[in-house]
């Protein structure tokens, strides 16, 4: 018995040595050494980084965040009223910062970085390649862990990994933006600064986290529904093929249109909308079905996807020889370029997924280098592809 | 595959009451299909318009394939291939990458594909005895690892400035003699075949017999591992068929590709009066089953009533509940008949 204890508190005794050690070497840097770091870390230029399609990598939409008043209670809104969606896009926006870590600013080069991406999928594939072309630029380390199909249990136990290895900084792409928020909240406490990314969670989040990056989905849906507008002349009935339930984007592609469109062309009328899983196969059969019901009241449709949903529908539309309905779509996927290219759809919104997740590891580096002053929310900035110049964005990321 | 010794023969009485049964399984599954049909006409002026009803089945003719397919595997009393997606997306994925070769050996290659990963799954739950919901589900996960791991996460696409990417993105959508999808004219092709081996070959006989008492089947000399490996063969090549069908439609190889049809299919099958305890049921039930399932979702889509409509979520619940009600009532009145179930 007392051999075992003895070995046990020996085993513990060098462990503790061999972790004060770790913790002793990593502060072993005198400042001049820091100060060398960080004028190291402060001449790296990434601004003539480029994605895939030859746009620039390090993009930001710099307009300042003005969020209009809230309503008392806006669940009491109707739908088409933008308010009633106000907790969804301005999370965050306005919340009061907790417990978050100090900067080192000590330089970006070094350090360690785990990346909690949502699930495999070619988007998030581009998005990785964009934040490792960052990472490479500053000299940072990059670990990426993926929730498997986008499971949020997997991404709960990936937490408890990141707290026992202690990144430097984690970047976390959530599974969804509510069951994020414990998540985020035991990163915080456990000291660990935290870059939110693509999805935006949800109020309570916010707080937790030094900033959050991604598309401003609806902004861009927002100018997506202009120029549908412009091509429907402003009146007519429209479908909308919806996001995966769960996401943000079944809300911010759906709601930005109905609301924006209510505004800006009043006699156009939203007939249906439901969500196919982004099917192609399930969409050519809703999309069908819409068309034989609704007839010729069915002008346009809008899509959260130009990819599998965008194929659906343009089938859909070519067997029932209604090629005339106008389709935009949220995009940029090779599939959905190649269409405005023939011409079989009309717009889609550019999100680059490369731009997506060098932002947020910018960003990490700027943190590493002691920029503190950072905003709630980082959009990438927004635009609208159509025929005109879809050759820009050509070859697709994914 | 070697012949089986000829099957014991079954009380003539037996054999007629079983046939009835079967019959009045299948008569039930093309009463539902009326029915849905009457609602249908009476639910919208458009019901009953070429275009609608062209739609309608050109929107099940892939899983109409498989469930050809699966249904050899639950008539064997092995439930469902839950790799049916993975298998989907490997021989389309294989195919688009096969496509420098050019087409014959694209699809080829596609076929291959999915009928080894047919063969690994029969000889492991048809020799091994695994549990084959267990081991397809762990197959999914593998192929869709392996596809993943092949393409560094990224999809292919075929070449469209190519004569092979052009006919490979031209399959799905190629009409026989300009009118009917080449996917409704290979549905029914399948059928037949599958009806002549369920019903006229050797093989489908030890099939039933393997499927309705594993054991008996066993001491009366079939060889049934060797018949329960092949159900799973042929279930994959009708899955890998498909997937390259799909495939071509969605201009892309994918993991994602295929997803859903376990379940679709599996719902087709037992609506088309196939029990999951094996042995009973028929290629025309399942087609009926297939039917039924093209007549809900398009009756459903096509409800309007003032500013209501039924949505996806609603459409998804009563497939759902279609399925418990159907299994469930089979269930309970194999279980009333002393019968053990699934």
């Amino acid at each position: 018995m007392t051999f075992r204890w003895t070995t046990a508190m020996g085993l513990i005794v060098a462990l503790a040595t061999v972790l004060g050690c770790q913790d002793e070497k990593k502060n072993t840097q005198t400042p001049a050494d820091r100060a060398a770091a960080l004028a190291e870390s402060l001449a790296v230029d990434v601004s003539g980084l480029k994605s895939a399609d030859n746009q620039p990598l390090i993009i930001m939409d710099t307009s300042p965040l003005k969020a209009p008043p809230r309503a008392a209670d806006s669940t009491k809104l109707p739908e088409e009223d933008p308010l009633r969606w106000y907790d969804m896009e301005y999370a965050g926006w306005d919340c009061k910062k907790v417990n978050l870590p100090k900067s080192p600013a000590d330089g970006a080069k070094g350090k360690h970085v785990m990346c909690l991406r949502h699930m495999d999928h070619p988007y998030t594939t581009a998005y990785t390649r964009g934040m490792e072309k960052v990472a490479k630029a500053y000299g940072i380390h990059l670990k990426t862990l993926t929730a498997g199909n986008a499971d949020v249990n997997i991404q709960s136990q990936q937490i408890d990994q990141v707290i026992n290895e202690r990144p430097d900084l984690a970047i976390v792409f959530p599974v969804d933006a509510t069951a994020v928020v414990p998540m985020l909240r035991k990163l915080n406490k456990a000291g660990i600064p935290v870059i939110a990314s693509n999805l935006l969670p949800v109020d309570q989040g916010m707080p937790f986290v030094l900033t959050w990056t991604g598309p401003d989905d609806w902004g861009q849906f927002r100018m997506l529904a202009r120029e549908f507008a412009e091509k429907m002349n402003h009146e007519g009935g429209y479908c909308i093929v919806r996001h995966m339930p769960g996401s943000s984007c079944f809300f911010s592609r759906t709601f930005s249109v109905v609301s924006e469109l209510k505004k800006i062309a009043p006699k156009m009328k939203c007939l249906d909308m439901q969500t196919t899983m982004l099917q192609a196969e399930k969409t050519a059969e809703v999309v069908s079905g819409w068309i034989t019901k609704y007839g010729p009241q069915l002008k346009g449709i809008v899509s959260a996807d130009d990819s599998g949903a965008q194929i659906g529908i343009n089938e859909a539309c070519k067997n029932a020889g209604r090629e005339a309905i106008v389709r935009v779509a949220a995009g940029n996927s090779k599939v959905g370029m190649d269409f405005i290219k023939a011409g079989s759809l009309h717009a889609i919104t550019y999100q680059s997924p490369e731009a997506d997740g060098a932002l947020p590891m910018k960003l990490a580096a700027e943190w590493f280098n002691g920029k503190t002053d950072l905003k709630p929310v980082y959009y990438l900035p927004k635009h609208v592809i159509t025929a005109k110049d879809v050759d820009d964005y050509l070859p697709a990321q994914w | 595959m070697t012949q089986p010794p000829p099957i014991p023969a079954a009380n003539g009485r037996d054999l007629a009451s079983s046939r009835l049964l079967e019959t009045l399984n299948v008569l039930g599954v093309y009463i539902l299909v009326a029915g849905l049909f009457a609602i249908g006409c009476a639910v919208s002026r458009q019901f009953l318009t070429p275009d609608n009803l062209l739609n309608a089945l050109r929107s099940v003719a892939l899983m109409g394939i498989v469930a050809v397919g699966v249904a050899f595997i639950t008539y064997s009393r092995h439930y469902v291939d839950l790799s049916i997606p993975g298998i989907m997306a490997l021989s389309g994925t294989v195919a688009v990458w096969a496509l420098q070769y050019g087409i014959v050996a694209s699809l080829a290659a596609g076929l291959a594909a999915g009928l080894v990963i047919g063969i690994i799954n029969g000889l492991v739950v048809g020799y091994l005895r695994l549990n084959p919901i267990i081991w397809t589900l762990a197959m999914m996960s593998i192929l869709s690892g392996v596809i993943r791991w092949a393409y560094a996460g990224r999809q292919i696409y075929p070449d469209a400035a190519t004569a092979a990417g052009r006919a490979f993105l031209d399959l799905y959508h190629h009409a026989v003699f300009g009118v009917v999808p080449l996917p409704l004219v290979i549905l029914p092709i399948a059928a037949a075949v599958g009806h002549v081996v369920m019903r006229h070959t050797g093989y489908g006989a030890a099939l039933k017999l393997t499927g309705s008492n594993y054991e008996v089947a066993r001491l009366s000399g079939v060889h049934v591992r060797g018949v329960v490996a092949g159900a799973f063969a042929i279930s994959a090549l009708a899955s890998g068929v498909a997937g390259i069908f799909l495939t071509s439609f969605n201009k892309v190889g994918a993991v994602y590709i295929g997803e859903g049809y376990d379940f679709k299919t599996i719902t087709a099958v037992v609506l088309g009066g196939m029990t999951l305890a094996g042995g009973r049921g028929n290629i025309a039930g399942v087609l009926g089953g297939v039917m039924a399932i093209a007549l809900m979702s398009n009756v459903m889509s096509l409800v309007r009533i003032g500013d209501f409509t039924i949505g996806q979520f609603a459409q998804n619940i009563v497939q759902g509940a279609v399925f418990i009600l159907v299994v469930g009532v089979n269930s309970f009145s194999r279980r009333k008949a002393g019968r053990d179930d699934a």
